[in-house]
């Protein structure tokens, strides 16, 4: 045998047996039942079989991936020195255009402060500070956030327990979270989606507090705000359902409108209420002189104080939001709402609380939080998050107790007040617990989040893909049975029109798409829905180089020309045919892939992998095995 | 085995059907885009939510479309997948939009409005509008870039005529391709986006391989005229064109057929594809190339004997 004919053929056979080991893993797993997976995965041993098996996209294993967007605005608004209202409508305006348009964020901060003829320093950085140096050490800030916030996510993802997770950041401003095999998404999204700010506020005195909704109340009532309506229905309460003593009230159903005395449609401004309710629910005794007071509830008797009814509380929002009621505020003081709704009969509720702006303690200063079931008599039972603080936190949560006794302390998880317990004593060793949580998933989030850290700024959900694992099964399946199908029609239409030489490509085929499949194995390229498809439209694509070749041969063969004359000269002739072919499919896909999503990458990769190893296959492989036929023996007719 | 035992069709001399059926058959497209008022825009490129849900028994649109009316989203679009216990639903972009929140609250709304049906969320897909901007952005890209990257690849391997040429032949194929989807109605997303760039890469294929024979024809046949160059050119490749779009257009079919709702689409616009690849290549390359040589410089024609190879 030549020289060159043996080489080739060694490398072909080390070739082979090489995708045959590569793809050894894949097989193995695949003939697994259930059972003999789970004594492997008792012996530690099932997790490498999988990761040196093909690694199988989201939408083939089932989760869920995402996009995120962090709050860039959010995030320089906490670094400004001071914050005031043009500084708010400046963010609000640029937020809407980035809602709509991707552009740099910092870009549009300068625009829009140049347009105003104001400069970045009276917000950041020292006075004096040109432009540009602030802009730089914005951009430093955002970059650093970037990073802690990857690293946080990465903590509290590990944390939750997901195989094989990929948190990523594309560009300045955005993370791509990829979650397989979550059958449930939800928690997962809670979990990514909290900014997981800890504060511990102190809740103003309720004499203050009663002066301030007071003052409100007066306001409301004095402009005018409420004239006489229409139409009105009477909705009595149903105070049959409610078995303790509660203020006998006469509810009425009145419209928004009324009470704003405007003819603008509401706009809740808050997320988690339903969008389109107008109307609130009152208690008419009080309504006329009382406007204000009338949407809110003493609940005092069930254990929490100023409460809104669940559907007042858009209102309620919206009245604390205007800017003249803001006015009625002291500087020092925010409302928030409790994070937990309870019930009074039938009817939920929420607490609306008065605190202190500034929190005297922030989640920094925690060094642990675990969920444990309450012991003491008012938790018993119930799930409780435990936290225990740092040194310098522990000092200051000594402090604070010591000074502020029969106080009320608000804990406060992303401006949601989870539970405000009364100060009893003084506690120095830095360490309580937090309530309010309904339930044990919710417990076991917080303390993830805890101990992972708050974002440095709130981020958004901006693209996410869930694809359920029964889906991603099924895709397998009309994948695979497409992908044989296919094949085997390929196969026969080749031996039946090349007759042995069909036979030839059909055995190159097969090598192709081994080799393709271990290469996916072996360096790890995922495999998506649009990759499969990817493989079969291999299939139909590699056999087209043979048929180039093929076609060659027999017009070569026509003219006369000997056999091994007609198979060099058809080999010869067709490769620029084949590269040229094989060449522009593979730049479309090249283009494919920078610009796809994710499975569509996958796509991409099959295909083009696929197309470079047909052209080693179809041509290296079949000629090689032509020329062992014809150094063995002079053929004067080619079965083809 | 063989088809065409060395055809004689004289391609050059029928072209002007070829191009009625062409023109034919865009219009067709385009009065299938305009019926439907426009592209049926997926969620890649629309943005909003969608969910695809599958019941366990029988379940229909209306008490699907009662149950989502009580949460405000009545307005939501109600397809069926195939079998008649599979929806999608797809709502559009929520303002202070959560998908989360949405999501929950549709299967809140299911489950109380439709109590004894059992569901399974198979997938939900949410794109927001800033990613939908950047997808639509990005396909046109990748489409644009393919097509000039071949453009100058052809120009530069053969003549610039024969590059515009081969050029137009794709603009058609993936017109039709797009249009035929736009007859069914089917959605186009990134996925059929990455089957009009297959197309454009594959069916050049065909072309190359047609324009390759006539330079070769050129130099063998130097005295013969374009007319006879071509129609010999053609000839000589049909048996190859034919049968590897033919390969192809199998496994596509198959695709189609057994491979699943998530490439239906894709594996349509493939179809189409193989199809008008092939049939762009035996007659609008040369066809095409023919004219406007014509049109230009008869003389120019046998320039092209003297192109590097």
């Amino acid at each position: 045998m030549q020289r060159k004919l043996l080489v080739r053929t060694v490398i072909i056979v080390l070739l082979v047996g090489w995708a045959v080991y590569a793809l050894w893993p894949t097989y193995k797993l695949n003939r697994l039942t259930p059972d003999q997976k789970n004594l492997l995965s008792a012996r530690g041993q099932l997790v490498p079989l999988i990761d040196r098996s093909i690694r199988l996209g989201l939408d083939l294993q089932g989760g869920i991936y995402l996009t995120l967007e962090v709050d860039l605005p959010m995030l320089i608004t906490q670094i400004a020195r001071t914050t005031d209202t043009r500084l708010d409508t400046i963010l609000l305006q640029i937020r809407q255009e980035l809602n709509v348009r991707n552009e740099d964020f910092l870009n549009l901060l300068v625009e829009h402060f140049r347009r105003r003829g104001l400069a970045l320093n009276e917000y950041w950085g020292e006075r004096g500070d040109s432009d540009g140096k602030i802009i730089a050490s914005l951009e430093k800030e955002a970059k650093d956030a970037m990073d802690r916030s990857l690293e946080i996510l990465r903590n509290r993802v590990d944390q939750f327990g997901v195989s094989e997770p990929s948190i990523q950041h594309i560009g300045s401003m955005r993370i791509l979270i990829e979650l397989p095999g979550l059958s449930d998404p939800t928690q997962a999204k809670n979990l990514i989606g909290k900014t997981a700010l800890l504060e511990f506020c102190l809740v103003k005195d309720p004499a203050l507090y009663s002066d301030v909704l007071q003052k409100i109340d007066k306001a409301l009532a004095r402009k005018g705000a409420i004239p006489v309506a229409e139409t009105i229905e009477t909705v009595k309460a149903d105070t049959s359902k409610s078995k303790t003593a509660m203020k006998q009230s006469k509810d009425k159903t009145v419209s928004v409108n009324e009470i704003f005395g405007d003819r603008a449609t509401v706009q809740p401004s808050r997320k988690d209420t339903a969008a389109n309710d107008t109307s609130a629910l009152v208690d008419e005794n009080i309504f006329k002189e009382n406007p204000f007071f009338s949407l809110l509830r003493n609940a005092q008797q069930f254990g929490h104080e100023v409460s809104v009814p669940e559907k007042n509380i858009a209102v309620v929002q919206r009245i604390l939001e205007r800017p003249d009621i803001q006015k009625l505020l002291p500087p020092d003081a925010q409302f928030l709402w409790s994070s937990e709704t309870f019930k009074i009969g039938d009817e939920p509720y929420k607490e609306l609380f008065m605190v202190n702006k500034e929190p005297e303690l922030t989640g920094k200063y925690l060094t642990n939080a675990q969920v444990t079931i309450g012991s003491d008599a008012e938790n018993a039972g119930r799930p409780v998050v435990s936290f225990a603080l740092n040194r310098p936190g522990a000092r200051i949560f000594s402090r604070v107790t010591g000074a502020n006794i029969q106080k009320r302390l608000a804990i406060v998880l992303d401006k949601n007040v989870f539970s405000a317990p009364n100060i009893i004593a003084k506690i120095p060793n830095g360490s309580g617990i937090i309530t309010g949580m309904p339930d044990m998933d919710e417990a076991k989030l917080i303390s993830i989040v805890l101990r992972a850290g708050a974002l440095p700024a709130p981020v958004s959900v901006i693209e996410e893909r869930t694809v359920g694992p029964s889906l991603g099964r099924d895709s397998i399946q009309s994948g695979t049975l497409a992908a044989a199908l296919g094949a085997a029609l390929v196969v026969l239409f080749m031996i039946f029109y090349y007759r042995a030489a069909g036979f030839l490509a059909d055995f190159a085929l097969f090598l192709n798409i081994m080799i393709l499949l271990a290469v996916l194995a072996q360096f790890r390229f995922t495999l998506t829905m649009p990759g499969i498809a990817g493989i079969v439209l291999t299939i139909g694509m590699a056999v087209d180089a043979n048929v180039l070749i093929f076609e060659r041969i027999r017009e070569e063969l026509k003219t006369g020309k000997t056999v091994r004359a007609s198979i060099e000269a058809g080999y010869t002739k067709a490769f620029s045919a084949i590269f040229d072919s094989n060449f522009t499919t593979i730049i479309s896909s090249i283009a494919l892939y920078w610009l796809g999503t994710g499975p569509v990458k996958g796509f991409a990769v099959t295909l083009t992998i696929g197309l470079l190893i047909n052209m080693f296959t179809a041509i290296v492989v079949t000629r090689t095995i032509y020329d062992h036929i014809t150094s063995r023996k002079t053929l004067t007719n080619l079965s083809i | 085995m063989q088809f065409f035992q060395l055809p004689h069709i004289d391609f050059i001399a029928i072209r002007k059907y070829f191009y009625g059926l062409s023109i034919s058959l865009m219009l067709l497209g385009i009065v299938s885009i305009i019926a439907h008022k426009g592209l049926n825009l997926g969620i890649d490129f629309k943005g909003g939510t969608a969910m695809a849900i599958r019941f366990e028994k029988e379940v229909t649109t209306h008490s699907i479309r009662l149950a989502l009316e009580k949460i405000g989203l009545g307005e939501s679009e109600i397809k069926t997948l195939g079998t008649s216990n599979e929806f999608l639903i797809y709502m559009k972009q929520q303002k202070g939009f959560s998908a989360s929140e949405v999501v929950k609250r549709v299967q809140t709304a299911l489950t109380e409005s439709i109590p004894d049906a059992k569901y399974e969320v198979r997938q939900v897909e949410t794109v927001g509008p800033k990613i939908g901007q950047e997808l639509r952005k990005n396909a046109m890209i990748a489409v644009v870039v393919s097509l000039l990257v071949i453009m100058f690849y052809l120009a530069w391997r053969f003549e610039f005529i024969f590059s515009a040429c081969g050029v137009l032949g794709l603009f058609h194929d993936t017109f039709l391709a797009l249009g035929v989807l736009s007859i069914f109605n089917f959605e186009i997303s990134m996925k059929e986006i990455a089957a009009f760039l297959t197309i454009v890469g594959y069916s050049i294929n065909d072309t190359i391989v047609v324009y390759d024979r006539i330079r070769e024809n050129m130099k063998i046949h130097r005295g013969d005229d374009l007319k006879s160059v071509i129609n010999r050119s053609v000839n000589e490749t049909l048996s190859r064109t034919i049968i590897t779009a033919l390969t192809v257009f199998l496994v596509v079919v198959i695709l189609f057929i057994f491979g699943g709702p998530v490439v239906k689409g894709f594996s349509l616009a493939m179809m189409v594809g193989a199809v008008t690849g092939c049939y762009s290549s035996i007659y609008l390359g040369g066809a095409l190339a023919y004219d406007w040589h014509m049109r230009h410089d008869v003389k120019r024609a046998f320039k092209m004997s003297k192109m590097k190879k």
